[in-house]
């Protein structure tokens, strides 16, 4: 930068070791909870040592909370699994496709992105009352899936598009058909991208609180709001919550890692290029 | 003649290849919003079958909404929450990223941690808030009696809830902001500062003449995207003060949820989400206007 040393100093090392701390106290606040006896969390002052129990997790493990869970795992993997199938050929036709729908696809994409969920969540819900789809984890996916779909049509366009056609065309001109090239040449050339992109998908419908709070009530409940009904309906056990909390997060702490190159793309999918 | 072939060819593939997802598109996005539009031209209530299809009045709702004080409320608590979370996430996330924005391993190594409040599920986000405002375990009221002091629990206080509701979103998004600012200060060339220094600028107005007008595009362009996000802070709200105390935190997205899920007006909430809808249409079309401007200027 602009007016910044080249090599951190040892204050502004320490500075940015303050600021994480601060920064991440609020979470870790929840973890140290999550792994402390339940008669402890009511009492004040709490030692900051204490004997680490797993007796919130393994609670959790023999409710209600394990199906949930399931749910989750389920919703999620199946819509990524739907978008996917769907949206990769779709992106691989319009990265080789520069006609004119390509900008009217993109707005309809920033659209379904940026609608406030509320907008769909009330045709869906109707819709789903109608045909009988509410509280089951088809319900979800079919949700989650028009979400996911634009994601991947939009992730995946700049994969495709840096792959040479100069390849294909030589395939091509071999005698090949395109489908054979689109599998055997093209795709293999984009898994990576591939990859970022189902865990992206994965993580939008895993973290979903809003659709699965309103289209389902027990049966296809997912794992966030059955965190949130420990507050409403069993008492107000916080170890329970905090456990709850940290199992929801786990797998989008994993998966995140493994994505942050590709998350601000994600985020922003459709408006500015990627 | 063959090179003819191969184009057909090529055509049947792609037609294969879009169909089906324009197809799904239509039915899970086109249809769903058609729907909406629909329905919010009729007095349909749940508890009223027949009501779906009374087409009778079909601006009524409409009509209704400027002399809905909550509605109206419900904009303005709306404007406070996005105008005031915008601009901290903005201004900490630019400091955040000029903090560190410097060539060191431990540094970079470092940046992924500050990530973890935005990729947290959000509805995990709103459980750890609650974690530290609910009184009977709260950190912080534990931490105020230390001092003496009796801290009034914030979620239900009618002057610090929508406070309270501003600093758990801005905690969750800064981390997006602090990322797009990186981003833009790692592209400007370190040949300009250089030759700032050389002429003897201080460090302030390196920042003021030099890097701010790099990363400026940039700080509006992450400030829009937090902007229309904005409007779907609806794990916190829901968690933390359902909308409480009296209307105090209840944003146009909470009120359409509570008119459709709660007391079961489904018309009138569609016409108020149509309205929201509207509203969030406009800002994105401002974002690509400015993000084409920006390519073509580039």
């Amino acid at each position: 930068m602009s007016g910044a040393a080249r090599n951190a100093s040892l204050g502004r090392l320490i500075a940015i070791a303050v600021t994480l701390v601060v920064l991440l106290s609020p979470f870790l606040w929840l973890l140290q909870m999550s792994f402390r006896p339940n008669d402890q969390i009511l009492q004040f002052p709490q030692h900051l040592i204490f004997t680490p129990t797993l007796e919130n997790y393994t609670a959790l493990w023999h409710s209600a909370f394990s199906a949930s869970f399931v749910n989750s795992l389920l919703s999620a993997s199946l819509s990524t699994a739907t978008a996917l199938l769907l949206g990769v050929p779709a992106a691989y036709a319009l990265s080789r496709w520069a006609g004119k729908g390509k900008h009217a696809l993109s707005f309809a994409i920033l659209i379904t992105r940026m609608a406030p969920p509320i907008a769909f969540t009330i045709p869906f819900f109707l819709f789903y009352r109608w045909i009988g789809l509410l509280d089951t984890v088809t319900g979800l996916v079919l949700v989650y899936t028009s979400f996911n779909l634009p994601l991947v049509i939009w992730m995946m366009q700049p994969f495709f598009d840096s792959v040479p056609s100069s390849l294909e065309e030589a395939a091509l001109v071999d005698g090949a058909r395109t489908r054979t090239v689109f599998t055997r040449i093209v795709l293999p050339m984009v898994a990576p991208g591939i990859a970022a992109t189902a865990i992206l998908c994965f993580l939008y419908a895993w973290n979903d609180f809003f659709f699965a709070l309103i289209l389902t009530r027990t049966h296809a409940r997912t794992a966030p709001v059955a965190v949130v009904n420990f507050m409403n309906y069993e008492g107000w056990e916080w170890g329970k919550i905090a456990a709850g909390g940290a199992l929801v997060m786990a797998p989008v702490l994993m998966f995140s890692l493994a994505v942050r190159r590709y998350l601000v793309s994600g985020l922003t999918a459709g408006a500015v290029k990627g | 003649m063959k090179v003819e072939g191969i184009e057909a060819e090529r055509r049947g593939f792609r037609r294969w290849a879009l169909a089906p997802s324009l197809l799904v598109l239509f039915a899970v996005a086109v249809l769903p919003a058609l729907y909406l539009v629909v329905t919010s031209l009729t007095p349909f209530q749940l508890t009223d079958p027949g009501s779906a299809t009374d087409f009778s009045a079909p601006l009524r709702n409409y009509g209704l909404l400027p002399g809905d004080p909550r509605f109206v409320n419900s904009l303005l608590v709306q404007a406070k929450l996005s105008f005031w979370g915008v601009l901290f996430q903005v201004l900490l996330g630019t400091l955040l990223a000029l903090l560190l924005h410097t060539q060191s391993r431990i540094v970079e190594f470092a940046r992924t941690f500050f990530l973890v409040p935005m990729v947290l599920p959000p509805i995990v986000v709103a459980v750890i808030w609650k974690l530290i405002y609910t009184p009977d375990i709260s950190p912080l009221t534990y931490a105020a009696s230390l001092l003496n002091l009796a801290m009034p629990s914030l979620t239900s206080s009618v002057q610090f809830a929508l406070v309270s509701i501003i600093i758990a979103d801005t905690w969750e998004w800064l981390p997006f902001t602090f990322l797009m600012v990186l981003a833009a200060l790692q592209t400007i060339p370190d040949e300009y500062s250089e030759a700032a220094l050389v002429d003897g600028a201080s460090r302030l107005q390196i920042f003021w003449y030099v890097t701010l007008p790099f990363i400026a595009p940039i700080l509006v362009i992450s400030g829009m995207f937090r902007l229309i996000d904005s409007v779907k802070a609806f794990p916190l709200i829901f968690l933390l003060t359902g909308g409480g105390p009296g209307t105090v935190t209840e944003v146009t997205n909470y009120y359409a949820y509570l008119l459709a899920f709660d007391t079961n007006e489904i018309g009138y909430s569609s016409a108020v989400t149509v309205v929201m809808l509207l509203l969030v249409a406009a800002i994105s079309l401002g974002l690509v206007w400015m993000g084409r401007r920006r390519e073509a200027m580039a």
